[in-house]
Formats: structure tokens, sequence, C-alpha cells
């Protein structure tokens, strides 16, 4: 961020060399730097936690994000945050790490969900101030699983539900869909080909409550200023 | 780890395929995070940004696929 700042706001006397360099290179002009006041947070394909998951899998690792976020809401220049998810989920507590920093900005926030905001990607998107999806975009709700050894107990089964528990609770807090719904959702059987739980595509993900508004870019940046304007205006009146 | 994913598992775990994984790496070059494969010693192409400002994702010369040079440098 800073780099960009200095590049932008260089010497006059170094512009021009720095023009004609980039014209003879690569047959551009750099596009000029505007004061960048929102904060652009991708969480793309899987959602990395404590385990680093093979190299084929792309993924969202929380070490990048959630510095950001602690970034993105120190920064006196960074009036908003954007959340633009394409994921299909990943580990359980780093989602809700993501979900519950996201949820505690003071700092407008706004999401989108494109492509997919799968599993753990439902309470990442619900944790912003206003949730978007485009009228293409999933959401598969389904139940947790777990990873390594299994014993079969009945706490096992206790201790998962207690983990599921997490998710729902988190989702029925930040979302107007109600803890027994999504519940419902996550269990549904006849939905889905090779699971129990049921897939959302946009306007559904709304009717359910999950989501605020089916949109797109333009319809996630201006409710993200709008959010920022009522925040000056209450900021002004104390 | 409690996996809540669309991906089986058996998907996520799969054996590795490959090889040159060694030679991407994750940088920070004028402040912009991007990760990049290393080409030789003093070539790299970048593979993808991880910035969150989306302005540099407009700069040319960060295009995933465009070529840097690194050029070691005292200070």
């Amino acid at each position: 961020m800073n780099e960009e700042k200095k590049t932008g706001e260089a010497p006059a006397a170094d512009k021009p060399s720095g023009v004609v360099d980039t014209l003879q290179t690569l047959g551009q002009v750099n596009v000029p730097a505007g004061e960048q006041d929102t904060y652009c947070l991708s969480i793309i394909g899987q959602v990395e936690g404590h385990l680093v998951l093979p190299s084929q899998n792309k993924t969202t690792k929380y070490e990048h994000v959630i510095p950001q976020i602690v970034a993105a809401e120190q920064n006196p220049r960074i009036k908003g945050m954007i959340i633009i998810l394409n994921t299909v989920g990943g580990d359980v507590e780093a989602g809700l790490a993501i979900a519950e920093m996201i949820a505690s900005m003071s700092k407008p926030t706004v999401s989108l969900v494109l492509g997919g905001g799968h599993s753990i990607g439902v309470p990442i998107a619900v944790s912003a101030n206003v949730s978007f999806i485009a009228e293409t975009a999933t959401m598969t709700i389904h139940p947790v699983r777990m990873t390594g050894l299994v014993i079969g107990v009945p706490q096992t089964f206790e201790y998962m539900e207690k983990m599921q528990d997490r998710v729902i609770q988190f989702v029925a807090r930040h979302s107007n869909i109600s803890e027994e719904k999504f519940r419902e959702l996550m269990f549904r059987t006849g939905e889905l080909a090779r699971d129990i739980g049921t897939n959302l595509i946009g306007p559904d993900a709304v009717k359910y409550g999950l989501i605020d508004r089916v949109g797109g870019i333009s319809d996630a940046i201006s409710e993200l200023k709008r959010l920022d304007q009522i925040r000056g205006q209450e900021g002004h009146m104390q | 780890m409690i996996y809540y994913s669309i991906v089986p598992l058996e998907i996520v775990y799969a054996e590795e395929s490959s090889e040159n994984e060694s030679q991407v790496q994750e940088v920070e070059i004028e402040g912009v995070k991007m990760v990049i494969r290393m080409l030789s010693s003093t070539e790299a192409q970048v593979e993808r940004l991880l910035s969150p400002n989306p302005q540099d994702y407009l700069n040319p010369r960060f295009y995933p696929g465009s070529r840097i040079r690194l050029v070691p440098s005292w200070r």
C-alpha cells in the first residue's frame, strides 16, 4: 500500500522517464493509481486453516486474511471492505475466525457471493453488514465432516453436533434465517446427489433470508458507499 | 481438523502430481504481495496477485504471466 502511494506521488522529474520506460517495454502506459478507499478481500478456493493443503488446491490462507482485516480496520484511508466469495469451503476454525473478524469490524462491510459460496463460505458471506449474491451463484448447505481418526462412540456424535452448532448459530445470528430453518436445509435429503443438504441458487438464498439481496458488483459498491455515508453522519452527531 | 467443504477429502488430499512446487513462491514486490514462479535465478513470472488493493491488478507489469526481472540491489 505504501509503495503504491509512493509511486502515485513520485516527483515530477521521475514521471516522464517512468512512463517512457513502460511504453518502451510494454507498449502501455501505467494506469494512474487513484486514491483507493475500498478494501477488496477475496475468498477463493479452499479456506485453509491449521493444515497446509496439497498444492493442487487453490486456497485462501487465514494468515493472509486476518492481518488484512486488522489493517483495513486500522487504516484511516480505508472507508469500507468488500468481500468477494467464490469458495468451496474448507477449515471450520479458519472460516469462523475470518467470519468473526469481519462481523466485528467497525467499518462498513459488504459481501458478494459469485459462483459459489459453499459450506464454510456461508458464515463468511453472512458476516458482512449487507450481503449480496449473484443471480447464478450457489450456496451449498450440508453437514460438517471430520478428518482423521474418528472413534465410533456417542461422544463423537455429540462433539460433531457441537461443532456444527457453532456454524449454525453464527449464521442465524448474522442473517435473517432462523436456526431451525438452517438446520432443516442442512439435513434435507433428496436435493443433493452425493450428500445430504441443500443447494441454494441466487434468489433462493435471498428467499430463505440467508443473503440480503440479489445483485452484482455495482450494487455492492453503491451499498458500501451508502453505509459509509450513514457512518459519517453518525460520526458527526457524536 | 474439522472440514466443511463440498470438495471430497480424497480430492483435497489427492497425491500431488508434480514437481516444480518449490519454484513457486510468495513474495512482495513494490509493496504488492504476489505469487511468482522462478524461471531462472534472475527472472520470475507472475502467477497471481494476493493484494487486497484492486488497483494493483490494473498494473500491467503485474499481470499474471508477465515476467519480472530480479536485479540484486544494494541498500
